[in-house]
């Protein structure tokens, strides 16, 4: 097959540029912090700049598959080269670059093997940007797991509370994860009688057997799930996010979870839709449980990050609801939901992150009163906090409403109680204010400097971009529905 | 010109008598024997490259020469040359032994060679003997007497033991059939595979190979061995005797036909036994060599997996297997060789802080890990996942299934040495390890081609593709 390319690589150049990037950080000498960290900003700086100019350039009135790129990889096996944008990936897209580059401005102060840092984190980031643009089966595994090589580095050596008992943990579970995607992979492919791991070709209806379907799906749906936090195989998640460094808690919660939800999605709900109405009642009630178990756990933590890890279980449980509703306001309001939740979440470990690095606490009962010291960076938590609890005006309501509406429909019950677990989740997310934030101040901290502007520029993006797409949720609305309407009309024939 | 295709052979050959006239000397000269041996193993390589393409048989058609025995021959050739490479400080071994070292060295190669070639049992077991008897000797080479006696001991008993069975198998075939060519074999036996003494035959005849594979339940000497033996002869062992092992398995893998179900029921348990207890027992190992053995059990469960699809795609993958193990298994040990430059055995906590006395190899140290547990974009996955796709289009899904789960447990120990080389900090005194140029083109070269062929494996596939089509 020759090589298709639609337009300027886009896509690529994403990819190329994190790659370019490590390649040059390798190349600098470790002595020269400052040189590496600039380096991290540009190359990163430039990925963000394309995923914004391809979320924009993208032309919604027309749809489908756009800046399309194949290149024929390994041909006696069907394995392509196959980059593609549509509705789905665009928003994950962009919040890849908005989260990989505020994470590199978040770690501006690192001094402790800063080129190991870099390096690695940029190998992770691109195997998030290969997964999401990835429309060929085999290179979505293998993308997946070069976003695992580099956490156990990354959390072990830069990590904080029980780092190494941390990184173990979630590097086995994430690639135990891939031990049951990696066999369905591979099943579907022999199966499908196509010689060709192209999902698109594989989507055509009638590829495979309903049997077929609901097997597969269900390994799929369990693999990927792990990285989405499911309940029950959510537990590596707070603890590998409390012990990883704070730009990886940003691209852990921010974005991998996400990995794990879009290739619910991309892969296993494309592929086999039977199996993904078949299993659809598990997936609605692990979800349920997801949501309110992490409401409830995140009630009792004591440490910051805690908190926030819970939330996130919470948080990913109510994508995991909106794409067990097989209707179109739920895979909006799932993919709005990721989105959402990967910059408040990001803003939230951002802000824990400065906090920490000055106090050198993440324990709720020894900071109190930070607002009065530093009212900038308590303003910034408690924006993304009451963002995490759904307040009108920011990203994350909406995709609450459309998720829970689309649940309302379908599962009556169990949309009721998940919503019910709001309240829940409000209730910790303000105990954690009041307590933080307000009250008494710590004496102990009272010297201690607020944000000023340039260490606040990662929080100020995160910040407005949350603002922005609640002001005009109808921007990423618009975008999702190019794809998830024709895929929902499309199974309904 | 009939005597052309051999010229390889006669090539290793020739070496090996250079190095028997060479150890007569009464002064050793080890640094001279030194060059002259990587010379020797770098013109070999390039002999066994010029011969790719040759075809055709010898011996009144006992000895076969065809794409499939050629590539075999140059990745034993490279196998050789690579471990060469790391004897410029032969610590391990006496300077007056360094000369017969080397003999042996190509003497063993010669014999491997000859096995990839060898399509007539008694071709096929004296090659094999050869290459055993000149392992078994480079064993107990080892500097300290009784360790390396010890290993060299372990190994020839149960070397003998598992070529005595394999000579039972072979007798029990020509007992059946009346011939003891494969290809008449495979004539013969077309249509009667299900004859309780072919499979009885051909199940004993593959002991042989499950031995030097260290396919369960022949795998009790490897840990042992690894330990006991001199690093470069350890290295030599995990890299092109595994090669030559995987060549004749699939030659002889040709007698099962395309359905035998006894026989693939049989493989498919000691692939799992294998790959399980690998993993399982490396888990607590604390030398690093033992850990690297029992991952080798392991990795011999992962090519049964292709052997066992009997089918030209789990054949292929079972050969990129082989290449992928020559390179990642080199790899590892080549840190093994460099830290413990003593010639000593090396513990996992002696790994400590290497991520500052020598980045380079630490690097080489974690991307030769992340590839045996077999994590993308690295050349061990492609290697597991062609014969991962090979089992499944047999219908083996619950075998995937149980080798990825293997995987995982695979990469619970290989992050515990990953730890130690980048976790944990040098204890004091540990000075910066010396490195000499070469050995750092070397191991970044190592490096590149783990990832690399990673990256894009295809030439490399369609190479192992073509020569299992020779070999069918």
């Amino acid at each position: 097959m020759p090589m298709v390319f639609a337009s300027f690589p886009y896509l690529s150049a994403i990819l190329l540029s994190c790659l370019v990037g490590l390649l040059v950080i390798l190349l600098v000498p470790s002595e020269r912090k400052m040189w590496i960290k600039w380096i991290s900003a540009v190359f990163s700086g430039l990925t963000l700049v394309l995923s914004v100019y391809l979320f924009f350039a993208y032309d919604k009135s027309v749809g489908g598959l756009q800046f399309v790129e194949k290149v024929s990889w390994i041909p006696p096996l069907g394995i392509h080269y196959f980059n593609a944008a549509d509705g789905f990936n665009l928003p994950n897209l962009l919040l890849t670059g908005i989260v990989f580059f505020t994470g590199v401005l978040t770690m501006w102060e690192l001094q402790h093997r800063v080129k190991e840092f870099f390096a690695l984190y940029f190998l992770l980031v691109a195997g998030v940007f290969g997964l999401f643009m990835s429309m060929d089966l085999f290179f979505i595994f293998v993308w997946y797991d070069v976003s695992l090589f580099p956490m156990y580095l990354l959390i072990a050596v830069w990590g904080t509370t029980r780092k190494e008992y941390a990184a173990m943990k979630l590097t086995l579970y994430l690639l135990a994860g891939s031990a049951l995607i990696l066999p369905a992979v591979i099943y579907l492919f022999v199966n499908s009688g196509m010689n060709t791991f192209d999902i698109v070709q594989l989507m055509q209806a009638g590829t495979f057997s309903p049997f077929e379907q609901k097997f597969a799906f269900i390994f799929l749906y369990l693999g990927f799930g792990i990285l989405a936090g499911v309940w029950p195989f959510h537990t590596w998640s707070p603890v590998g996010h409390v012990a990883a460094p704070h730009a990886v808690s940003m691209v852990h919660a921010g974005v991998l979870m996400k990995i794990g939800a879009f290739g619910v999605l991309r892969v296993a709900i494309f592929l086999c839709p039977q199996g993904w109405h078949y299993w659809a009642q598990l997936m609605a009630a692990l979800a349920a449980i997801g949501i309110i178990y992490g409401a409830l756990a995140g009630l009792r933590q004591t440490d910051l990050k805690y908190v926030i890890g819970y939330s996130s279980v919470s948080h990913m449980g109510i994508v995991g609801l909106g794409l067990s509703t097989l209707s179109v306001d739920g895979l909006n309001g799932a993919v709005f939901q990721m989105f959402a939740h990967g910059i408040m979440t990001a803003l939230l470990f951002s802000s824990v992150g400065y906090i920490y690095d000055r106090t050198h606490t993440k324990a709720i009962a020894e900071l109190g009163g930070l607002s009065r010291i530093m009212p900038v960076a308590s303003a910034y938590f408690i924006v993304a906090a009451l963002a995490s609890m759904g307040i009108p005006g920011l990203a994350n309501f909406w995709g609450e409403l459309l998720v829970f509406i689309a649940a309302f429909r379908v599962y009556p019950f169990r949309g009721v109680v998940a919503i019910a677990a709001l309240v829940v989740s409000a209730l910790f997310m303000l105990r954690v204010i009041q307590q933080t934030f307000y009250g008494p101040r710590n004496e102990k901290y009272a010297s201690l400097p607020d944000v000023s502007l340039k260490v606040g520029i990662p929080r100020i993006i995160l910040l407005s971009v949350l603002l922005f797409f609640g002001l005009f949720p109808s921007v990423l609305v618009d975008m999702i529905e190019t794809a998830s309407v024709p895929f929902i009309t499309g199974l309904a024939r | 010109m009939t005597w052309l295709v051999f010229g390889p052979e006669l090539f290793y050959l020739a070496a090996a008598t250079l190095f028997l006239l060479v150890s007569l000397r009464a002064r050793p000269n080890p640094k001279r024997e030194y060059l002259l041996a990587l010379s020797l193993a770098a013109a070999g390589l390039l002999v066994c490259v010029a011969g790719v393409k040759l075809e055709g048989a010898l011996f009144a058609g006992s000895y076969r020469v065809d794409l499939y025995s050629q590539v075999f021959k140059v990745m034993l050739a490279a196998g050789l040359f690579l471990v060469i490479c790391l004897c410029a400080e032969l610590n391990g071994v006496r300077r007056r032994h360094r000369s017969e070292f080397y003999l042996l060295l190509f003497l063993c190669t010669l014999a491997m060679m000859l096995l990839t070639s060898g399509v007539h049992f008694i071709t096929i077991f004296l090659a094999l003997e050869l290459s055993s008897y000149s392992l078994y000797i480079l064993v107990a080479l080892r500097r300290e007497p009784d360790m390396g006696l010890e290993a060299g001991m372990k190994y020839f008993l149960i070397g003998i033991f598992a070529s005595a069975v394999t000579v039972f198998g072979m007798a029990l075939l020509y007992a059946a059939t009346g011939v003891m060519r494969i290809d008449d074999l495979v004539r013969v036996i077309f249509g009667r595979a299900d004859n309780p003494a072919v499979i009885i035959g051909l199940l004993l005849t593959l002991c042989g190979f499950f031995f030097k594979l260290a396919v369960f339940p022949f795998h009790f000497w490897a840990p042992d061995v690894y330990q006991g033996a001199p690093n470069q002869v350890a290295t030599y062992i995990s890299t092109a005797s595994k090669v030559a092992a995987i060549a004749v398995f699939l030659r002889l893998m040709l007698l099962a036909g395309d359905g035998n179900i006894y026989l693939v029921h049989i493989l498919v348990t000691l692939a799992i036994v294998s790959m399980t207890l690998g993993n399982l027992a490396a888990i607590a190992e604390q030398d690093l060599k033992r850990l690297l053995a029992y991952s080798t059990i392991a990795h011999a469960g992962y090519v049964l997996i292709g052997v066992l699809s009997l089918n030209s795609a789990g054949y292929a993958g079972a050969v990129f297997y082989a290449m992928s193990l020559l390179v990642m298994k080199f790899s590892a040990f080549l840190v093994v060789v460099q830290v413990a430059y003593d010639g000593g055995n090396l513990r996992i906590e002696q790994l400590a802080g290497l991520h500052r006395r020598s980045p380079l190899l630490a690097m080489t140290l974690m991307v030769s890990a992340f590839s045996l547990a077999g994590i993308p974009p690295t050349i061990g996955f492609t290697g597991k996942f062609l014969v991962f796709t090979a089992a499944m289009q047999q219908g083996h899904f619950p075998l995937v299934l149980i080798a990825m789960i293997n995987v995982v447990i695979s990469l619970y120990y290989y992050l515990l040495v990953i730890r130690a080389a980048y976790l944990t900090e040098p204890a004091e005194g540990l000075p910066v390890l010396p490195i000499s140029g070469p050995i750092k083109s070397l191991s970044l070269a190592m490096v590149c081609l783990m990832v690399v062929l990673g990256i894009y494996p295809y030439p490399l596939m369609e190479l192992a593709a073509d020569a299992v089509r020779a070999l069918m």
